[in-house]
């Protein structure tokens, strides 16, 4: 049989080449990361000069109608230098982490047992649907009478709001496990509850994640609806004020606020659930 | 200690969407000793993975009974080792922390987990690996840990599942051989499903030959070579055909 042997490289060399490759690698994406946030800033930029010029591009725009940024920016100012933007953000964002955290506790549980239990499932099933057919919002007014104007009505219809989307993944979920994660763990003596909560939980957290950032959402859409109606404080009720008194303007800083804030809590919570859950490969959707 | 897994007359009956019933095993009757080496082979619809599962105790036979020596088997559990084909692993839990699963949910005290995962990735040959996450680790590595994790219960038996099925040959081998290492140094009985001819020959004492439709044993071939085997020797080759004739034998019947 005949062998062709090929020679052995050299190491110091290719380790030389090695490190160049290396640090050259690393020069292209700090040049690529830093060309991706001069984009990012240039488009906001863009944006703002667009907004700054627009009663100058559009005949007829009335500055009152259509505060350009420069006014806006005065107002956020103030308001904040007044503590009253602080305030009414303190208040939303209070009352939508109670409700999205009762809402989302009740999701998780129900989903888990309703998942692994079929005759709760098939006993709380219709009911339970039929409830989530109902948009949150439908129920402002009845829970403004049955609550009142303060916190807890709002609480409830976040709650309400952010159950489904949880309740409704979890199970899910839990239902699309492998078969095999539990025969392994009752193989290797875990009891039925053991099973429960060491395995069936943690094998459905990327269900149940994908549900909790879609409560997030749902939970701002209710907190505003749920301010607009019937609040004395807050974003939603500070967009109401505004209306009332015609100041287009302070309505403008209730609008950038929610989305500053909607913006920073889902960026929050891929940062809080990468950190918890290093296994499960999140998108950030950048 | 347990010395053997008794099958006798196993039948089981499954549901078909059509509304009927088929037999996915009948009259199977086996015995797995400790310290033996058992192959079971056959094409797909021959009952292998039933056998393999009524062993494991994930569900009643039919008919006929399982036994670990005189106790019926009514369960899974840890005496008895199961390695799957693959995707078994926790991939929430880092390569230790699959290994320690067993041991944490019996109660062992985290020193002596942390003591026995590394003894038992260090026996598979992957204690560098103990703190990286299953889908940082290849096909092969997963099985090793996925052995490792089975392992060190210090089960009696261990029942795999195809468990090379998804590695690379040149993996493959290269476990094939480790698995014999292991299987002389712990001395437990291993009942292992495999559609490969080469590997039954490579690794079993006996290879349990079976046929679909409906799916039974039919025939156990002896396979008389010292360990470690010698792919290439003439006696690997004479027993290779010995048992690929009874396979394929059974197959031309099938046709004909």
């Amino acid at each position: 049989m005949e062998r062709v042997l090929q020679a052995v490289p050299d190491q110091a060399a290719s380790d030389a080449i090695k490190s160049d490759f290396i640090a050259r690698v690393r020069k292209q994406r700090f040049s690529d990361k830093c060309r991706q946030i001069a984009l990012n800033v240039l488009g906001v930029i863009i944006f703002l000069v667009l907004w700054e010029l627009s009663p100058y591009l559009v005949p007829g725009l009335d500055d009152l109608l259509f505060p350009p940024p420069s006014d806006v920016v005065v107002i956020v100012r103030d308001m904040i230098l007044s503590g009253e933007l602080l305030k009414h953000t303190y208040v939303s964002v209070l009352r939508a982490i109670a409700g999205f955290i009762a809402g989302s506790v009740l999701g998780v549980l129900l989903g888990v047992l309703m998942g692994r239990l079929e005759s709760l499932n098939h006993l709380l099933d219709p009911v339970l649907q039929a409830f989530r057919s109902i948009p949150a919002i439908a129920f402002v007014p009845l829970a403004i009478i049955w609550f009142g104007l303060g916190e807890a009505s709002k609480v409830f219809l976040i709650a309400f709001g952010a159950f489904f989307p949880v309740w409704i993944n979890t199970m899910v979920g839990v239902k699309s496990i492998p078969v095999i994660y539990a025969r392994s763990a009752a193989s290797l003596g875990a009891r039925p509850d053991q099973i429960m909560f060491r395995v069936v939980l943690p094998a459905a957290t990327p269900f149940i994640i994908a549900g909790l950032r879609l409560a997030t959402a749902v939970a701002l859409v209710v907190l505003v609806a749920a301010e607009l109606v019937g609040a004395s404080s807050g974003l939603g009720y500070l967009i109401s004020y505004s209306h009332l008194v015609f100041r287009v303007d302070i309505m403008f800083v209730g609008l950038i606020t929610l989305g500053v804030l909607g913006f920073l809590t889902d960026r929050l919570f891929l940062l809080v659930m990468s950190r918890l859950f290093p296994w499960y490969g999140i998108e950030s959707g950048r | 200690m347990s010395s053997a897994i008794h099958v006798e007359g196993v039948s089981k009956l499954y549901s078909t969407s059509d509304g009927g019933a088929a037999w996915a095993l009948q009259g199977a009757s086996l015995s797995l000793r400790r310290g033996e080496f058992l192959c079971a082979i056959g094409p797909s619809g021959c009952g292998k993975t039933t056998l393999l599962n009524v062993m494991a105790g994930f569900f009643e036979p039919t008919q006929g009974s399982v036994r670990v020596d005189d106790t019926p088997v009514t369960g899974p559990g840890p005496d008895r080792g199961v390695v799957f084909q693959e995707y078994a692993l926790f991939p929430w839990l880092t390569a230790r922390k699959n290994v320690e699963f067993g041991l944490s949910v019996q109660g062992v005290s985290s020193e002596e987990r942390k003591r026995l995962s590394l003894e038992y990735l260090d026996l598979v040959g992957l204690a560098r690996a103990a703190d990286r996450y299953p889908h940082e680790l290849s096909g092969g590595m997963r099985q090793r840990v996925a052995v490792a994790r089975a392992l060190v219960n210090k089960p009696d038996f261990l029942l795999m599942d195809e468990p090379f099925a998804a590695v690379d040959s040149l993996t493959r081998a290269s476990l094939q051989h480790e698995l014999v290492r292991m299987w002389k140094e712990l001395g437990i009985g291993i009942f292992m499903i495999t559609h490969n001819i080469e590997e039954a020959v490579y690794l079993a004492e006996r290879v349990v030959i079976m046929t679909p439709h409906p799916g039974r044993i039919q025939e156990v071939v002896a396979v008389d070579l010292p360990y470690p085997r010698n792919r290439a020797s003439n006696e690997f080759g004479l027993t290779y055909a010995r048992v690929s004739e009874a396979f394929h034998g059974n197959v031309e019947q099938q046709v004909a």
